[in-house]
């Protein structure tokens, strides 16, 4: 099953460089997405969660316990597109340098020279980011946010596309720092990968007894074509309505009795972003609402704050998007 | 803020005194009322700025009261025509003393002299400062309301007539808004930010997600106050027995109008005629020789059972003011003479609110508030009774001789209408009976003086005052064909019924016959109680019959008028009626006399008959009739009108969405999807609208969070809809999905949506119970639903309205005060 799937596609990596239409975008997705759900078995919203934010040029929180195939599918998507991915694993020591890199004296050129960490890649796969010291985690938010890497006062620029993929346990598993709310901001969208059902379970059983099939994984795709399926996917057309429900969407939430911290005007940024990314994975060159809603949860819920008496009553940020998506009329045309 | 309370309890007090209106012939009061309120309350709120407790700002009030009222009414003895003076209080107080002297002289509606006119500015000011005490000083808006009921139940109290639903609309509207804005202010004690002003933030879109839940508190609560009026309003119209006279029946008078009934005249009259102690009623002189009969009442309609009258709608415009009463109806050719009679009725006399006058009454002098029915004369007064009262009545006399009356005319239509109509109960062996003993009468006059005679000579009635008074139509027909005995009532209601029968306009009266003379003064006893039946002959009018034995052995001062006497030279016997005055006229010549006009009256009772049998019965069953052929219209017409609605709605829809002409391109609103191309952006929506409204009809719930697609898809689940309702449900919310969000120029499938519609609500109809596919094309919700939003959108417009009045009032007097 693992092995083959992605037999038939190679073609989709070079495709007529100037059709980089909507048609194309799904055929490319497709393949990656099959790509890496050869890998990671039964879980296909997050793969194409994860999808949707490499699109929306965002990044990407995956967040479970230990052993649900985090890393898996990070790597899997990492290895699915051929560019550079490089990957960090986050402990209680590492420095900030370690991910941006530092300048090193040349003894023989007799001058500093930098040397890049492990942020200049593609694709930075960020393991347990949550093992590190609020320090060295802050250290990704100008690579995040703004794609460029200050070091002793020189600016390094990030290559598009650039794409951090962290893992993280949840905050009550032992030795976690919590994200700072400003990182927790700058990802896109969290998503949970949640226990296989045991079929899916029992494949994997079979497929990973062997060996690793991220082994057998060949990129399906490049950077170049990343870019191009960003651009066309930048050319959704959001209907000012659908705009005014998302805007809507989010203010709710700083409203909510529930919530001590609502999401931030990034967070709508985010969400239309990834919408118009999620709609032309539905090879639809419009946005819907259904759009807007399936990607409330995950792009919002991370950067919410309940209060006390929510969290003592654990209602979880989750349940508090999902009601408001629950309760909030779609936009429609007048009566 | 105290300023706008004190705004809201002068307007409720000015509403409450709306009230007052029916108390007066002119509006002129208003004006003084308005200013004594603007008087006390400004007063009040003066000393309220003061600041030293509840009974100084009500002093204030008072004083501020005073000083208008002197400014008004006492000027000239003032200092400075507004400074009180002993001299302005004097005249004051003189004044109220005539004002009060005046207002127990007439009867409401009473004209305004400067006495009534002053108190009433000063009552209306006195509830207002203590309006103003309760609500504004002491915080108790609901106390409030004693004060203004007070004042509103002035009229009731005195009139005995409800006044209009307005007034008390607007005197329950004034009140809730008193209450409404106290509840405000109290709310705002709290310190929670409510909504005040709606419209002082004009920018305060963000805070729609806190402002939404005071607002439908208060959106809420003014539904549920206007409700309650509008049911209080409501509510009595339903109800037998509570008149809202002022709303469905014309508002004619100026002032209120009342429905009169006595609930059974016939009742009391068996009561009368069996007290033992036999007292007099009334005594009356004359200058009539032979004094006819006083007539109460004028029983005008026949239920099957009892004769009763048909409620009498009474207006000011009735009132007996000395003047010449209406004519008698129907007394054109026949000989008449005037009679005056002046009765005094014994003060004893209890709960007597007709007057009994010989008829026809022409012309009344009496005190106290009486009035004419015009059609049937009958005087009566809606608070005064005749206990105790002397008055003087005209009463014009007809005298037609047997010719007149058989020379009658033909009777005019509404008098045929109203006046022989009998319900079909009415067995056809009275009928029948009727026809035997007047079978050889030619005339309408001559079937009734056979019937005269048939109850008081030929049949062998026997007067029998121990008869049990008749209960239902069975006891009268039991009196006429088996036990032939009883007193006046039986034989009036009988000989009336047979005359109706025979197609003889007939109703029957209720009095006194003449009673006893002795020195010149005439005395009627309770046993000279009487019903008699009146019929009516064209050219004479009502005329009176006596088919009740007289005499010893009878009614003792019952008299057969003269006209009667004509006995048919055939009939043998003359006997047993004492006073029976035989005159023997030529009557033999009758018959040959009125062929003429029997025709025409045979041929008028033939078209009744006809007539009753055609449409379910003139008069009584035809007014059964009528009521339940209009319920059953109403009905009909309420439960077809969802439909007709649904109908409405859907053909409205597809006639927006058709191919636009330019005009109409222009006029379309943008809406809130992207500029659309109208044409087939309208039919989606059409289609979409009406697709919606056919989920609602079949029950299926259509929800606000779910897109076009979203909405599909749950249907197409839930129902397990076949393919071909899938598909054209997935065309149509295709094509809004476009219309909506896609791009503008986007090509939106227009095509066979309305067939695709049918499709779909033909799946919708074969996926639900039965029961709801008949609910969805007999009372389609969505039909009810959009009732409703209009209705509650009326609703909110018209509290809201009055909201905002009431703040732009207090806002003006607040910029006025700080200035």
């Amino acid at each position: 099953m693992a092995v083959g799937t992605h037999d038939g596609e190679p073609a989709t990596a070079d495709g007529p460089p100037g059709a980089a239409g909507l048609g194309d975008l799904v055929r490319v997705a497709g393949a990656i997405r099959r790509a890496v759900e050869s890998v990671v078995e039964g879980k296909a919203p997050a793969v194409r969660l994860a999808l949707t934010v490499l699109l929306a040029e965002g990044h990407l929180l995956i967040e479970d316990v230990p052993g649900v195939g985090k890393t898996l599918l990070a790597k899997a998507l990492a290895r699915s597109v051929d560019c550079s991915v490089r990957r960090v694993q986050f402990t209680p020591d590492l420095l900030p340098s370690d991910i941006t890199g530092v300048s090193a004296y040349d003894q023989e050129l007799r001058e500093f020279e930098f040397k890049p960490g492990p942020v200049f890649a593609n694709i930075v796969v960020g393991d347990e980011i949550n093992r590190a010291s609020p320090k060295t985690q802050s250290a990704l938010l100008e690579c995040m946010e703004e794609r460029q890497v200050t070091v002793d006062g020189t600016t390094y620029r990030l290559e598009p596309p650039f794409m951090v993929v962290a893992t993280q346990n949840p905050v009550e598993m032992e030795g976690t720092y919590p994200l700072p709310e400003a990182q927790r901001d700058r990802f896109t969208a969290r998503v949970s990968m949640g226990y296989p059902d045991p079929a899916a379970e029992l494949a994997m059983l079979d497929v990973h007894g062997g060996r690793s099939p991220l082994d057998d994984l060949v990129p399906v795709a490049d950077a170049a074509d990343v870019r191009r399926l960003i651009e066309v996917a930048r050319g959704t057309h959001v209907a000012p309505s659908v705009k005014r429900y998302a805007v809507d969407l989010v203010a709710a939430t700083r409203a909510h009795p529930d919530l001590r911290l609502g999401a931030s005007p990034r967070a709508t940024l985010h969400l239309l972003r990834a919408a118009r990314a999620y709609a032309a994975l539905d090879e639809r060159d419009y946005v819907l609402p259904d759009d807007v809603q399936d990607l409330a949860v995950p792009v919002l819920a991370h950067r919410l704050l309940p209060t006390a008496e929510a969290r003592v009553a654990r209602r979880r940020p989750e349940h508090v998007v999902a009601d408001l998506v629950k309760r909030l009329p779609v936009p429609a045309p007048g009566k | 803020m105290r300023l706008r309370m004190t705004v809201v309890a002068a307007v409720a007090t000015l509403a409450g005194s709306v009230g007052l209106y029916p108390l007066f012939t002119t509006g002129r009061w208003v004006w003084a009322a308005l200013g004594a309120v603007l008087c006390a309350a400004g007063g009040a709120a003066a000393a309220r700025r003061l600041g030293r407790g509840a009974p100084l700002d009500a002093a204030g009030g008072l004083l501020a009261l005073l000083l208008y009222l002197t400014a008004v009414f006492a000027h000239g003895r003032a200092l400075l025509w507004i400074i009180p003076t002993p001299g302005s209080v004097a005249h004051l107080v003189s004044l109220a003393g005539s004002g009060w002297d005046a207002v127990n002289r007439y009867a409401a509606p009473v004209p305004l002299v400067p006495g009534i006119l002053m108190l009433v500015a000063a009552g209306v000011g006195l509830v207002a400062v203590l309006v103003d005490a309760l609500a504004v000083r002491l915080r108790r808006a609901a106390l409030a309301g004693l004060p203004l009921l007070a004042m509103y139940s002035v009229p009731a109290a005195v009139r005995e007539e409800s006044v209009s639903w307005l007034a008390f609309g607007a005197g329950a509207l004034g009140f809730l808004m008193l209450l409404t804005a106290d509840a405000r202010e109290q709310v705002g004690g709290w310190g929670r930010a409510v909504p005040a002003a709606r419209r002082d933030a004009g920018a305060a879109d963000a805070a729609d997600g806190e402002r939404v839940q005071p607002g439908a508190l208060a959106a809420s609560g003014r539904r549920i106050g206007a409700a309650a009026v509008a049911l209080a309003v409501l509510v009595p119209l339903a109800v037998p027995g509570l008149h809202p006279n002022g709303m469905l029946g014309g508002d004619d008078g100026g002032g209120g109008s009342r429905t009169v009934t006595t609930p059974d005249p016939l009742v009391s009259l068996k009561r009368e005629l069996t007290r033992p102690d036999d007292s007099v009623v009334l005594t009356y002189r004359t200058n009539d020789a032979e004094p006819d009969y006083l007539r109460l009442y004028a029983l005008d309609r026949f239920d099957g059972d009892r004769w009763t009258y048909d409620p009498l709608r009474s207006t000011p415009r009735d009132r007996v003011t000395g003047g010449p009463l209406p004519a008698p109806p129907g007394l054109t050719l026949a000989p008449t003479r005037t009679v005056r009679t002046r009765v005094t009725v014994r003060p004893e006399v209890r709960r007597m609110t007709f007057l009994p006058v010989p008829y026809a009454p022409a012309r009344l002098s009496v005190d106290g508030d009486w009035r004419v029915h015009a059609e049937s004369l009958m005087v009566y007064s809606l608070r005064d009774s005749a206990g105790g009262r002397t008055y003087t009545v005209d009463s014009l006399r007809a005298e037609p001789t047997a010719a007149d009356l058989s020379a009658g005319g033909s009777y005019p239509a509404d008098i045929v209408r109203r006046f022989t109509a009998y319900p079909r109960s009415v067995p056809a062996a009275i009928r029948q009976l009727a026809e035997k003993i007047t079978a050889r009468a030619n005339s309408a006059y001559e079937q009734a003086v056979l019937l005269q005679r048939w109850f008081t000579a030929e049949g062998g009635f026997t007067y029998d005052l121990s008869a049990p008074a008749p209960q239902h139509g069975g006891d009268l027909t039991a009196f006429l064909l088996r036990s032939r005995h009883g007193y006046c009532e039986q034989f009036a209601a009988s000989m009336a019924l047979m005359a109706r029968l025979l197609g003889i306009p007939a109703r029957v009266a209720m009095g006194y016959t003449p009673g006893t003379l002795s020195n010149g003064v005439w005395t009627v006893r309770s046993k000279d109680a009487h019903a008699w039946p009146e019929l009516y002959f064209q050219g004479a009018g009502w005329v009176r019959f006596e088919p009740t034995p007289a005499g010893a052995a009878g009614q003792g001062t019952a008299v057969p008028p003269i006209y009667t006497a004509d006995t048919d030279p055939t009939s043998p016997d003359d006997t047993g009626t004492s006073r029976n005055r035989t005159d023997p006229r030529e009557a033999r010549d009758e018959p040959s006399r009125a062929p003429s006009h029997a025709p025409a009256h045979r041929d008028e009772r033939l078209d009744d008959t006809g007539a009753a049998a055609g449409d379910g019965g003139t008069g009584f069953p035809a007014g059964w009739a009528a009521l339940v052929a209009g319920l059953v219209a109403g009905l009909l017409v309420l439960l077809g009108a969802p439909m007709a609605v649904r109908a409405l709605t859907r053909r409205r829809r597809w006639a927006a969405a058709e191919p636009p002409s330019e005009p109409r391109r222009r006029l379309r609103a943008p809406g809130g999807g992207p500029p659309r191309g109208t044409g087939p952006a309208d039919a989606a929506h059409a289609a979409w609208r009406e697709l919606r409204s056919d989920a609602r009809d079949h029950g299926l719930p259509f929800r606000a969070n779910e897109s076009p697609r979203a909405t599909a898809r749950r249907l197409t689940e839930t129902l397990e809809l076949e393919r071909p309702a899938r598909e054209a449900l997935g065309r149509i919310a295709m094509a809004e999905e476009l219309a909506r969000y896609a791009r503008s120029g986007a090509r939106v499938p227009r095509g066979a949506l309305r067939a695709d519609v049918r499709t779909v609500r033909a799946a919708f109809a074969a996926a639900v119970p039965r029961r709801t596919r008949w609910r969805a094309r007999v009372l389609p919700p969505s039909a009810l639903e959009s009732a409703g939003r209009g209705t509650r959108a009326a609703l909110d417009g018209a509290t809201a309205g009055a909201t905002d009045l009431s703040r732009a009032a207090g806002d003006a007097l607040r910029r006025v005060a700080r200035r």
